[in-house]
């Protein structure tokens, strides 16, 4: 049994012992598997590559809140980047969005908790919230167009935009669900 | 497997600074070299950058593949911006280029423009990496969290960077027993077998153990911080920071920066540089 602490609400944007906890835990794993690098090559492609990984942040986002997901996604990809030695600040701009991602697939089940009623359509949600997440938070890359005056629009939006939304959506679209499927019954068991 | 930041600059001078001075002379190095576009102004940022890296004393030999890594990734993409843009973009928007020649087999220009801008790009970014690594290899990793909090992040937030900077190792130790595991079973962690799809379904009998596993695991955490009342009080630290002369010498550099780079961006002192040997 868990013992609950006085004076920490539990509302979507809280942060309270659990969210501290599960966001270091998302934010530990995602630098880890960022450093393993498990890149998957899509073929036919130049610099399209699956990340299987980015599917952590979603999940951690869409399980357990939107400020799990921000901190998951923000804090795992600037430690990630410190681990693989890139440095935390050389690209900010991509921590940020990875933050939004995991932010906006937490903000899912709040918007849709009416159609989540089976495992089999939750499962269905985490995937269509971890695409849209991908795709909205991934916009904030274009924030290069005023940091990175050398990158046009239309350079941003092919070489990183476009192939990054790929990558990070098929795996979001197939490692959310598997995840969140596995993690149900123990989130039950658990009284979550 | 060993993952865990590397105490590299231990003893070195920046080593020696209060931790916050690293982490706030980061971010006031990157709010100044965004604004900054000249490649000669970037150049010279660039120099005092690698003598900032240097009182790190990090070993070459120990970072020499992220270096090259990080330079050939940046110069990639620069390369590629150049190719897409025909440097047409920044100062040089709507500007005639001078082509210098073009590559088959769709004849893509690389322009002196687009050359000039290349080097600004490396530049600024390798400017900012030299400036970012000693945050990895140059403060020590217990110190983190109460560096964080000394600079105003919430008490809960600095804690959540120090625990995860803490997990890193033991999840890793994880990851490699559960690799271990499955393999006694028959996985094979090595197949390159199938498509993309095939190959990311194939990784579910690692990451779904060592996620699902930690988050179950994660349930004694909360529940020992619980007991102990965090989150209820203020908290407070072992570790005491103290800023010293340096650290406000250093300091004081790094805001004078931010504040000349956005005054030369204000006032129109900062545009891209054509580089006069090209034309």
């Amino acid at each position: 049994m868990t013992t609950t602490a006085m004076g920490q609400s539990e509302g979507t944007w809280s942060v309270t012992t659990r969210v501290i906890v599960y966001a270091a835990i998302g934010a530990a794993l995602y630098a880890l598997f960022n450093w393993l690098s498990f890149g998957i090559a899509m073929p036919g492609t130049n610099d399209v590559s699956i990340r299987p990984h980015y599917g952590l942040l979603t999940f951690f986002g869409f399980a357990f809140g939107p400020v799990v997901g921000f901190l998951t996604g923000f804090v795992g990809n600037v430690v990630g980047d410190q681990l693989t030695g890139w440095g935390a600040f050389t690209s900010w701009q991509w921590s940020v969005a990875n933050g939004l991602a995991g932010m906006i697939a937490g903000l899912f089940p709040f918007w849709m908790a009416s159609r989540m009623s089976s495992p089999g359509s939750k499962a269905v949600t985490a995937a269509v919230a971890g695409v849209v997440a991908t795709v909205i938070g991934f916009l904030f890359i274009f924030v290069e167009l005023v940091t990175q005056q050398e990158m046009g629009f239309n350079a941003i939006l092919t070489t990183e935009y476009i192939p990054t939304v790929i990558g990070n959506s098929i795996a979001a679209a197939i490692v959310t669900p598997i995840l969140v499927l596995a993690w149900e019954p123990l989130r039950e068991q658990l009284g979550r | 497997m060993r993952a865990a930041f590397p105490y590299l600059g231990r003893g070195s001078w920046l080593a020696s600074r209060d931790p916050r001075v690293l982490l706030v002379a980061a971010i006031l190095f990157v709010i100044g070299a965004s604004q900054l576009r000249d490649s000669r102004q970037l150049g010279v940022v660039l120099v005092l950058a690698l003598g900032y890296y240097c009182t790190a004393r990090i070993p070459w030999r120990a970072v020499r593949v992220q270096w090259i890594y990080l330079l050939a990734v940046i110069s990639f993409f620069a390369f590629f911006n150049t190719l897409i843009s025909g440097g047409r973009t920044g100062t040089f928007t709507g500007a005639e280029t001078h082509v210098l020649f073009t590559l088959p087999p769709f004849g893509a220009e690389i322009s002196a423009e687009g050359v000039s801008l290349m080097l600004s790009q490396v530049m600024r970014y390798a400017a900012v990496a030299a400036i970012g690594f000693p945050i990895a290899y140059a403060i020590a990793p217990g110190d983190l969290g109460v560096a964080l909090r000394r600079l105003g992040v919430a008490d809960k937030i600095a804690v959540m960077v120090d625990l995860t900077v803490r997990f890193i190792p033991t999840l890793a130790g994880e990851f490699a027993e559960t690799i271990d595991a499955q393999r006694v079973r028959g996985y094979d962690p090595t197949a390159r077998k199938g498509g993309p799809i095939t190959r990311l379904r194939r990784l579910a009998p690692i990451f779904v153990p060592v996620t699902v596993g930690s988050i179950a695991g994660a349930e004694d955490t909360i529940d020992a911080m619980d007991l102990r009342g965090f989150g209820v009080g203020r908290r407070t630290w072992l570790r005491h920071l103290k800023f010293d002369a340096f650290d406000f010498v250093l300091l004081g550099l790094f805001v004078l920066f931010a504040i000349v780079a956005t005054f030369l961006n204000v006032t129109g002192r900062t545009d891209h540089y054509l580089l006069p040997f090209l034309v």
